[in-house]
């Protein structure tokens, strides 16, 4: 029960301050909260003294009489009270007899407060001497019940009349009688219940009522009458019913070890859902106390009763009979220990209408609770069929228990803040992946935007495309140029294309060198080397749009007709007709002389990406290898390199056959070296872990005498 | 379940008050059912009340008390059904629930004989204790096992004449002379004085074996 609370026993009323003032009162400040009641306890301290003095002026034995509370009471202030309140006065002088009152001291704090009014009545009396008389809220609901009950006006008269006359009779004895005896009360309220039965049923005045009319008058009758005459029948204090009361809590205290396998009977006390249940039914039983009249009572024991056969149903798969359904009760009463046991069952049985305990449903429930606390009373080791050692061990305590329900509650403690712990993981990891959604989101938004942005710049390329034309000569020379060939023989060409070339700004410093040479040399390969010249601007013009000029720079400068593109172009070249003569031409082109020259022109001389690979740098290539790191470790493996390589040999075997000076010639291998480096890197990675497992590469890293100390 | 005397009363109730007295008799009776555990006390119950046999309806949460109507020539009688636990440790808590009953089952199985002798402790007890004209009957109950009966059924009839019980036996299982039991404590209780002191609102002229709710 640790963690949850049982159903308040008190209405939230009755834990307000009396006072109204909204803040909640104490029953040891007589139900106001603390600063009322130093309010009130000033004030009564004026007036107390005040009277004091006044009564020790009229009279010297005064103040010794009001110790005593019966005294004090039945002097003048009673009479004062009597014109103020008839119901008050007999509810708060009760007369006490000295033997009892110290007993009642010692009682449960519920009972405090009656205990208070039987212990210092004068005080009480005081009290309500200060509060007008309002009619309580039980009593205007009552006058409103009373309206609503379908009954003639003079029947409820008639039942207004009776009550009042059961609640004067009540009090009358009361007060009167000096030896009081419980059953001689409960026989006078046994009694008028049956008088007023007698009337309900054959009274002329409830002639035409219905039989649930009637019904319902006998049970407003008791009910009005109970609840009114509750304080004072309700344990009254000349029975041992408190005694009893302390007695059986202490009991069930002492038998908190039982489980419901010494009971035998089916209630799974570790089964949550099961303790739910068993929660319902504790709570139902506790608050059987907090009603006042034996019906309500009755009704609250019907619940609780409810909630064990829903109980007993969910764990047996049927309709529970008494064979399951005692020892359940007797399971729930020992969990609930309730307060005033005894109390309650003998104010029901003294007090309600004798039909009601013995016979419906209410009556059979009542009586199973009945047998439930005679049987917790009289439990031995026997009914629990266990040892009479064992039994005495746990009872003494010297025998350590651990009973599944104490364990269960312990769990539950803990088992609540691991839940509570885990929700807030839950609401901790719900946050994470808001989060970890949104950098997601993020992400692809940035993607996205990056898609966008490229998109648009490509459309925007698209349509703006950069377009790099090559730089023509002037279309007329050509035509000129072309002209003159056509018109002219070939000897007669290369003098008109020689002049053209002077003529045109790229040209001529290689064209004055070449006329240079050209002196030198037979007219013949002049002629030769002009119409190369010419072919090879001829062809630049169709293959220039598709390289960048940037790869133009790259490419040898200087390497004009060692190119193989020269002899792939050749066959195009209507005026290339002397292949044996190319070569000698590119001796001559080739010179130390050529050098400024050929720069300028390389454009024209633009050629395929071939041109690095194939041209006059393969011999610097294999000396490149040496220096190049990543070259080196790198591999000479990938297999595109041996291809290049197997390309390097074939060509070189058509271009450096007459050329193997021409390499000592080349003024920079560093140019090529650029355009090898480009296309090695493109391997390099791949390469890398090709070459890890691979140990036929190994070998031949290990033959390569240019390798060896940088291989892994 | 079991319904108040007082539910759905009052229209019926209504009707027929003009008609000054009814004349149908109405009598009300305390029915305890006494035995040991699992010889089928409930079973016996849930049959008559129900007609049910292991088929619970959702609507029966117990079946420790339960009400049911029949109707002998003019007279309707309530049985108000109290089972009490039959183990042998709450056994001395039976005075409570046979306080102040008119008839009492005291239940058996054929098969065990053990569960007889305690029938028979039973009917000492309440021959000692009860009411001094509560109807006793004694039902040996499974007799659809009757098979593998150990108890006789003569040595049970001739225990039940020497002790002035009704006795029959009885199979919750098959419904075999369940509503016949009832009927004949009906029979024989008399139904001249309802001793509960409260009045039963009359029913119609209904068959013997309905349900409360049946009888509106």
């Amino acid at each position: 029960m640790a963690n949850r609370a049982p159903m308040l026993r008190i209405g939230q009323q009755d834990l307000k301050c009396r006072q109204g003032c909204g803040y909640y009162g104490n029953t040891q400040f007589d139900g106001l909260c603390s600063k009322c009641f130093r309010e009130r306890n000033d004030k009564q301290r004026k007036k107390q003294r005040a009277s004091e003095y006044h009564e020790a002026a009229n009279s010297a034995g005064g103040s010794i009489e009001r110790r005593s509370p019966q005294h004090s009471l039945s002097l003048d202030r009673v009479k004062k009270k009597q014109q103020q309140q008839q119901q008050h006065e007999s509810d708060s002088s009760p007369v006490a007899t000295a033997s009892t009152m110290p007993r009642k001291k010692f009682t449960v704090p519920a009972v405090l407060q009656k205990t208070l009014k039987n212990t210092f009545p004068a005080a009480v009396a005081q009290q309500q001497q200060h509060q007008p008389r309002i009619p309580s809220a039980t009593e205007s609901q009552f006058m409103l019940q009373l309206r609503q009950l379908r009954l003639p006006d003079d029947a409820k008269r008639k039942l207004k009349s009776e009550i009042q006359r059961l609640d004067h009779e009540i009090r009358k004895y009361m007060n009167n009688h000096s030896s009081k005896n419980v059953d001689e009360l409960s026989d006078l309220v046994q009694n008028a219940y049956t008088r007023f039965a007698d009337i309900v049923h054959n009274d002329a005045r409830f002639e035409i009522a219905t039989n649930e009319d009637r019904e319902s008058a006998i049970d407003f009758f008791e009910k009005v009458v109970m609840t009114q005459n509750h304080n004072l029948l309700f344990s009254p204090y000349f029975t041992t019913d408190e005694e009893s009361d302390i007695k059986v809590q202490k009991r069930i205290r002492q038998l908190s070890w039982i489980t419901s396998k010494h009971l035998d009977c089916s209630i799974d006390e570790v089964n949550a859902e099961a303790r739910d249940l068993v929660y319902n039914a504790i709570s139902e039983l506790v608050g059987i106390d907090s009603y006042y009249s034996p019906q309500e009572k009755l009704l609250c024991t019907v619940r609780c009763c409810r909630h064990i056969f829903e109980l007993l149903k969910s764990s047996k798969g049927g309709p529970a009979s008494a064979d399951d359904f005692l020892p359940a009760l007797i399971f729930v009463v020992l969990k609930a220990n309730p307060v005033r046991l005894h109390s309650n069952l003998n104010f029901v049985n003294r007090f309600t209408i004798a039909s009601r305990v013995m016979s419906g449903e209410g009556g059979y429930y009542f009586t199973n609770l009945c047998s439930a606390i005679a049987f917790i009373e009289n439990l031995n080791n026997e009914s629990l069929s266990i040892g009479a050692d064992e039994f005495e061990s746990l009872m003494s305590g010297a025998q350590a228990f651990s009973t599944p329900w104490e364990s269960a509650l312990l769990a539950c403690e803990s088992l609540h803040l691991i839940s509570e712990n885990m929700k807030c993981m839950e609401q901790l990891q719900k946050r994470n992946t808001a989060i970890s959604n949104g950098i997601k989101d993020f992400e692809r938004e940035l993607l996205e935007f990056q898609r966008e942005v490229t998109e648009k710049v490509d459309t925007v390329m698209a349509k703006a495309p950069l377009t790099l034309l090559p730089i023509k000569t002037p279309p007329h020379l050509i035509a000129q140029a072309r002209a003159h060939l056509a018109q002219d023989g070939v000897e007669a060409a290369v003098g008109h294309y020689s002049s053209n070339l002077l003529s045109g700004a790229h040209n001529q410093h290689s064209l004055i060198a070449a006329k240079g040479k050209e002196k030198e040399k037979p007219v013949e390969e002049a002629q030769l080397e002009a119409s190369h010249t010419l072919s090879l601007k001829d062809t630049s013009v169709s293959s220039v749009g598709r390289l960048s000029p940037l790869h133009h720079q790259l490419a040898q400068t200087d390497q004009l007709f060692a190119s193989p593109l020269f002899n792939n172009y050749t066959p195009f070249d209507a005026v290339s007709l002397l292949e044996e003569s190319s070569e000698h031409a590119d001796v001559l082109m080739l010179g130390h002389e050529f050098q400024g020259g050929l720069t300028n022109i390389n454009y024209d001389f633009d050629l395929s990406d071939q041109s690095g690979d194939n041209s006059v740098a393969d011999d610097p290539k294999l000396n490149l290898d040496e220096f190049d790191p990543l070259a080196q470790r790198g591999i000479p493996k990938a297999p595109v390199v041996a291809e290049t390589s197997v390309l390097d040999t074939t060509l070189d075997s058509l271009i450096d056959s007459d050329v193997p000076a021409t390499g000592v010639l080349l003024p920079s291998p560093l140019k090529p070296e650029v355009a090898n480096y480009r296309g090695f890197s493109n391997f390099d990675i791949p390469s890398i872990s090709c070459n890890t497992g691979d140990f036929s590469s190994l070998n031949q890293d290990v033959n390569d005498p240019g390798q060896p100390t940088n291989n892994k | 379940m079991a319904t108040t005397p007082r539910s759905g009363g009052s229209n019926s109730g209504a009707a027929q008050r003009p008609n000054g007295t009814s004349q149908n008799k109405s009598c009300q009776f305390k029915l305890v059912l006494l035995g040991e555990s699992a010889v089928g006390k409930s079973s016996l119950v849930l049959r008559f009340v129900k007609g049910q046999f292991h088929e619970y309806q959702e609507s029966t949460i117990g079946a420790a008390f339960l009400t049911q109507t029949i109707c002998i020539e003019d007279t309707v009688v309530k049985f108000e059904i109290w089972d009490t636990a039959g183990q042998e440790r709450y056994h001395s808590l039976a005075p409570m629930y046979y306080r102040g009953a008119q008839a009492a089952i005291v239940v058996y199985d054929i098969q065990n004989q053990d569960s007889f002798q305690r029938a028979k402790t039973w009917v000492k007890e309440l021959h000692k204790q009860a009411s001094p004209n509560i109807v006793i009957a004694l039902a040996g109950n499974k007799a659809d096992l009757s098979n593998i009966r150990v108890v006789e059924f003569d040595e049970a009839k001739q225990y039940a004449e020497e002790n002035g019980l009704l006795f029959m036996e009885t199979s919750a299982k098959t419904g075999m002379n369940v509503n016949d039991i009832f009927l004949a404590i009906a029979k024989k209780l008399p139904k001249n004085d309802n001793n509960q002191g409260s009045v039963i609102k009359p029913n119609g002229n209904e068959p013997t074996q309905t349900t409360n709710n049946c009888c509106k």
